[in-house]
């Protein structure tokens, strides 16, 4: 471009009321400022969440298309990363409780914690996470990198909702893989519970899944999935705005990518506490 | 500073018209134009790099949001200092761009690139819009099967899949951006020709913007001189030449020098 580019131009300027032409979710300068992040922030979630509820009603449109692939990108590119880090975590946990129940000559019900913590808290948090490393900066880079070529541009030039053309798929996408990534990766942690309490520790696969029958619920597999949601949406969310927020200067590619890990962790780790404080504080919703 | 122009055109055969554009409204760096497109002619808007032609081009499609100034596209007014909705869709249904670089989304093949315009504002069938895609696409004289994706037509090719993209709404003016940077000189070449083919057929107005000389020698009906963010001359080509101006001196007669 021939003109020199200054901080917060691109997208810079939403009109009033163009909701249509996805002005109004283009970030203002004030997103720069403290505070003016979660505006931008609201602002991508408000069109996201509505352009994700026509993707529903309408699975056949256009921007539909583009969940098929970034749910191949995000979803099925996860799953060796989750798969292997998945079993490693459940012998982890195998070993660290059992460690800490020795002392109390409680070993053998170590399985017991396993199955109970590992689906309400350590499958959907460890998937956020790793997602995070994963994905994260890989999306604010996607948009950064666009934003720079003038892709955001174009489409706004066309009229054309970045939001609900990059963003929403993203967000289907999520939404989609990471309770299912939560699911797969319940089941290897308990794979790899397995693997420690019975190769390590001594105690026989009857043994342990007796324990882990006794200890799961359903509910407790739902808390999970229900979590991963919430994950789904903060990493989704986060990371677009951090990538569509961006000037044109080519290191604000790796800056939003940065920044983008970071926000999404803090994210995502904020509304796990939340989640167990409202668990906590309302003992009823704990089911 | 020339003398602001007033159109004697109808406003159904103005393209484009102009008036005080002043603009980004929270830090300015064009100042103070006036432009004028006809249906069919084709205005070049010639710059050193950061004279601020970009910056014109994203006021003129609504992308930044002015100080001061009226925009009129094909007749309908425009209010570049309070864009709504409504009056942005208007306006950018009137306007094809062609961006630096092309801009195309890597991501989507290129026929996808060439319907999204069509899927959104026409309603078109996917079918529909990808016979429409497939038409717009050999236009501009290009052949791909439902997957080719941008990077693999080459950059001479992405240009001509943005014109195609630019012009899939049929639109009363084209606003093209350094068009032809990076291309060889045979594709460049070709390109204007393309270019000037469909000008002819679909009678719409064309407005270049580019650091290059080599626009200026080719058929403009009108030459604007850009610096420091003001149109600092006006004229053909002919008549700029003999400007005493150092900078229009300067840009036309780089040529020469090469």
């Amino acid at each position: 471009m021939s003109v020199p580019v200054q901080r917060g131009e691109v997208g810079s300027r939403p009109s009033r009321g163009a909701f249509l032409t996805g002005e109004w979710s283009a970030r203002h300068p004030a997103g720069l400022r403290p505070g003016g992040r979660f505006l931008s922030r609201g602002r991508v979630a408000v069109g996201a969440l509505h352009w994700l509820g026509w993707i529903i009603i309408s699975p056949r449109s256009v921007v539909s298309g583009g969940v098929t692939r970034e749910l191949e990108t995000l979803g099925v590119g996860a799953l060796r990363l989750v798969g292997s880090a998945s079993i490693l975590v459940g012998l982890i946990a195998t070993f660290q409780v059992a460690y800490q129940l020795k002392q109390y000559g409680a070993e053998s019900v170590s399985a017991l914690a396993i199955g109970w913590f590992g689906t309400r808290e350590v499958g959907p948090l460890v998937v956020a996470l790793l997602v995070v490393t994963r994905s994260a900066s890989a999306i604010a880079g996607e948009f950064a990198a666009m934003t720079s070529n003038g892709e955001i541009d174009a489409l706004r030039a066309m009229s054309l909702d970045p939001v609900k053309y990059l963003v929403a798929p993203k967000l289907a996408a999520m939404c989609i893989a990471l309770p299912a990534l939560t699911i797969i990766a319940d089941g290897l942690i308990t794979l790899g519970g397995w693997v420690g309490t019975t190769f390590f520790l001594g105690f026989n696969s009857r043994y342990y899944l007796e324990q882990i029958r006794t200890s799961l619920a359903a509910s407790d597999l739902a808390i999970g999935v229900a979590k991963s949601f919430f994950f789904a949406f903060v990493i989704a969310i986060i990371a677009s705005d951090e990538g569509l927020g961006v000037d044109r200067r080519v290191a604000a590619i790796g800056e939003a990518a940065s920044r983008a890990v970071v926000y999404c962790l803090l994210g995502v780790l904020a509304a796990d506490t939340l989640i167990n404080a409202i668990f906590y504080f309302i003992p009823a919703l704990v089911l | 500073m020339p003398s602001s122009t007033s159109s004697p055109l109808s406003s159904s055969e103005r393209a484009l018209e102009v008036h005080h554009l002043s603009g980004p409204s929270d830090s300015p760096i064009i100042f103070d134009i006036d432009l004028f497109v006809a249906r069919g002619e084709k205005l070049l808007v010639l710059g050193p790099i950061q004279s601020g032609k970009s910056m014109l081009m994203r006021h003129l499609v609504g992308l930044e949001c002015a100080s001061t100034g009226t925009i009129a596209v094909d007749g309908h007014a425009f209010d570049p200092t309070k864009p709504d909705e409504k009056a942005l869709r208007t306006l950018r249904a009137r306007v094809g761009v062609l961006f630096e670089g092309s801009a195309l989304l890597r991501r989507i093949s290129v026929l996808e690139n060439v319907e999204l315009p069509l899927l959104e504002h026409q309603h078109s069938s996917r079918a529909r819009a990808r016979d429409a895609a497939r038409e717009l696409l050999a236009e501009v004289g290009i052949e791909v099967d439902d997957r080719t994706m941008p990077v693999e037509v080459g950059r001479a090719g992405q240009r001509r899949v943005a014109l195609a993209r630019a012009l899939a709404l049929r639109p009363r003016l084209l606003l093209l951006d350094e068009p032809t940077l990076g291309l060889d000189s045979q594709a460049a070449h070709d390109f204007d020709e393309t270019l000037h083919a469909l000008q002819t057929k679909y009678d719409f107005g064309i407005v270049i913007f580019s650091h290059e000389i080599r626009h200026a020698y080719a058929p403009a009906n009108e030459i604007d001189v850009l610096a420091g963010g003001r149109i600092v001359a006006r004229g053909t080509r002919e008549s700029l030449l003999q400007s005493d101006d150092p900078v229009i001196h300067g840009l036309l007669h780089r040529r020469e020098r090469e």
